[in-house]
């Protein structure tokens, strides 16, 4: 006779289901979870309060770092956020270059998923590829912008430096590269008995609760629904390229990897297009003296899409030079708490992270 | 206004049902103010009969001129993509506001930020009373009466033999001597 008993065990804060802290409290009979309870407090940075008390500009250096493996939606969607308060206008050519930098941003993040994703279900080989390659990405960045991670580079009226000499002949080349590695990533990952197995029927969202519990990105398109904020509320140059928003059935672990799969192509679709269709002209809309700057009061709630999903920020201006106050909505917001929390009870203690994973949950979103 | 039918529509469809004020503040963007008393109702009318079936967020302004906090849902249609966004005020003094985790789940996780990042009570919320601060006892942090730089004066200490270099301009000019440039002296914190 087995016995069975429950227990309660503590997942984290550091384990290979996510970047960054945070635990999940199981409660386990045998090897199967009952009960999960997602708690955070391991990272509070108190961005939000720090940002209240600096100006308009300043702003930049804490909001890129809101989230690690992603911190350009963050500066695109609080730049956007501050344009629409102000009212100012962006130059054609800095909306394209916008739309290159977030999709190669989409891309390093699609990197480091297949890292995470495959990593978690023992497969490390391909994590050792996919970061190795993500540097050809890091490195257009640094041509870009001077820095690998954290760039600050779009700036409220447009972006900071125009296209270095050189640079886009090299986008190019690292684009025609990385579609023939995707060949070889998703033998390795998709045609693996193990990674299919694993990640069938594992970690599902029904699709009829999935848009009234919040849940948003690839895990909603894994679902069947086709959402993209790119082309529900398009922004920057998205509404004049062509792309398709990928969906599959299911809602488990396998759908959401398909779709993260076929996404990699498209953005990389996308940046060829913008390169093809860049326009020339201004790349800056100049702001006035960011020390003495204000900004018009009123409220504003702009969305982007991110890897992880839809991202928003709610920014109030009280008509000073410092924001009133800047709250992010982040992915991570609904995927890490509330949804984890319901899809986890049935699962198997060893498919905890791997489904983490596949939520694509960042906790410093939950915790600003 | 005729180039937005279907943002008239809803508002006015509210304003039937409701005391609310409000705006079409742009394309797909509809904003109106209600008292509190009527936000859940508000909320459930536009999630169960206009299909406003996502939460996009909940946020939180402390207004502390007017002694007021404001919280603003933001709710989305996935079918029209319309947005609506609802905003009501609290008194700073008695800030209780209703609890709205039975209409959307994910509302648990804001309310229980709020609780503890605002002071803000929900009456028959569920959850662990600590989510992100362990051990506070200080007033909420993301009031603005609460001085950041002062708690971290207050609660920290001094690593031993730095006690006089707190500013670090004046401690670099006084060890190596240079002179502060005028541009950074404008610009100081302080």
């Amino acid at each position: 006779m087995i016995r069975e008993q429950e227990t309660t065990l503590y997942l984290g804060p550091q384990h290979p289901g996510i970047t960054g802290n945070m635990m999940v409290k199981l409660k386990v009979k045998g090897d199967t979870v009952i009960k999960a309870e997602t708690h955070v407090g391991y990272l509070h940075r108190a961005f939000e309060k720090l940002i209240e008390n600096r100006n308009w500009l300043q702003s930049f250096t804490l909001l890129c770092r809101f989230c690690v493996p992603e911190p350009d939606p963050m500066e695109l969607t609080y730049a956007r956020a501050v344009e629409q308060l102000e009212g100012r206008e962006v130059p054609e050519r800095a909306k394209y270059i916008r739309t290159i930098v977030s999709e190669l941003a989409r891309i390093q993040s699609f990197l480091l998923w297949y890292g995470g994703q495959s990593g978690s279900s023992g497969l490390y080989t391909l994590g050792q590829w996919s970061v190795g390659d993500r540097n050809y990405i890091l490195d257009l960045f640094e041509d870009l912008t001077g820095a690998r991670i954290y760039h600050m580079y779009m700036w409220p009226g447009g972006v900071r430096r125009d296209l270095p000499e050189g640079w886009i002949d090299k986008a190019y080349k690292t684009m025609d590269y990385l579609e023939k590695r995707l060949t070889d990533y998703n033998q390795l990952l998709f045609d693996n008995a193990i990674f299919q197995k694993r990640a069938q029927g594992v970690g599902i969202i029904p699709k009829d609760k999935a848009i009234e519990w919040g849940v948003v990105g690839a895990p909603l398109r894994g679902t069947g629904i086709k959402h993209d904020v790119r082309i529900d509320e398009p922004y920057e140059a998205y509404d004049q390229l062509k792309f398709v928003v990928p969906t599959y059935e299911g809602g488990d672990v396998w759908a959401r990897a398909l779709v993260r799969r076929d996404e990699i192509k498209q953005s990389i679709s996308i940046i060829r297009q913008a390169l093809d269709k860049l326009p020339g002209g201004s790349y800056y809309n100049r702001i006035p003296n960011p020390m003495k700057w204000t900004v018009p009061a009123g409220e504003a709630w702009v969305k982007t899409e991110s890897v992880r999903g839809e991202i928003g920020f709610y920014v109030v201006s009280d008509g000073s030079n410092k924001p009133r106050r800047v709250h992010l909505k982040g992915a991570a917001y609904a995927h890490g708490v509330s949804v984890l929390e319901k899809i986890l009870p049935g699962q198997n203690i060893a498919d905890v992270s791997f489904i983490l994973n596949s939520l694509g949950v960042c906790p410093p979103e939950i915790e600003r | 206004m005729s180039n937005f039918k279907k943002e008239t529509k809803i508002l006015k469809s509210l304003k039937d049902v409701f005391e609310i004020k409000g705006s079409v503040k742009s394309d797909k963007r509809i904003s109106i103010k209600a008292d509190k008393k009527n936000v859940s109702s508000i909320l459930l009318f536009l999630k169960n009969q206009k299909g406003f079936i996502h939460l996009n967020h909940i946020s939180c302004v402390d207004w502390i001129e007017q002694n007021e906090f404001e919280l603003v849902y933001i709710v989305w249609n996935p079918k029209t993509r319309l947005t609506v966004m609802v905003h009501t005020r609290i008194k700073r003094d008695e800030p209780v506001m209703e609890n709205i985790d039975t209409i959307w789940d994910q509302a648990n996780t804001y309310e229980r930020e709020f609780r503890e990042m605002f002071g803000i009570e929900f009456p028959g919320l569920i959850g662990a009373k600590e989510f992100i601060l362990e051990d506070w006892d200080n007033i909420p942090p993301m009031r603005k009466d609460f001085n950041s730089q002062q708690y971290a004066i207050d609660t920290f200490s001094t690593r031993p033999g730095r006690e006089n270099a707190q500013n670090v301009r004046e401690a670099i000019q006084k060890r190596s001597g240079e002179e502060i440039p005028d541009f950074a002296k404008k610009y100081s914190r302080d």
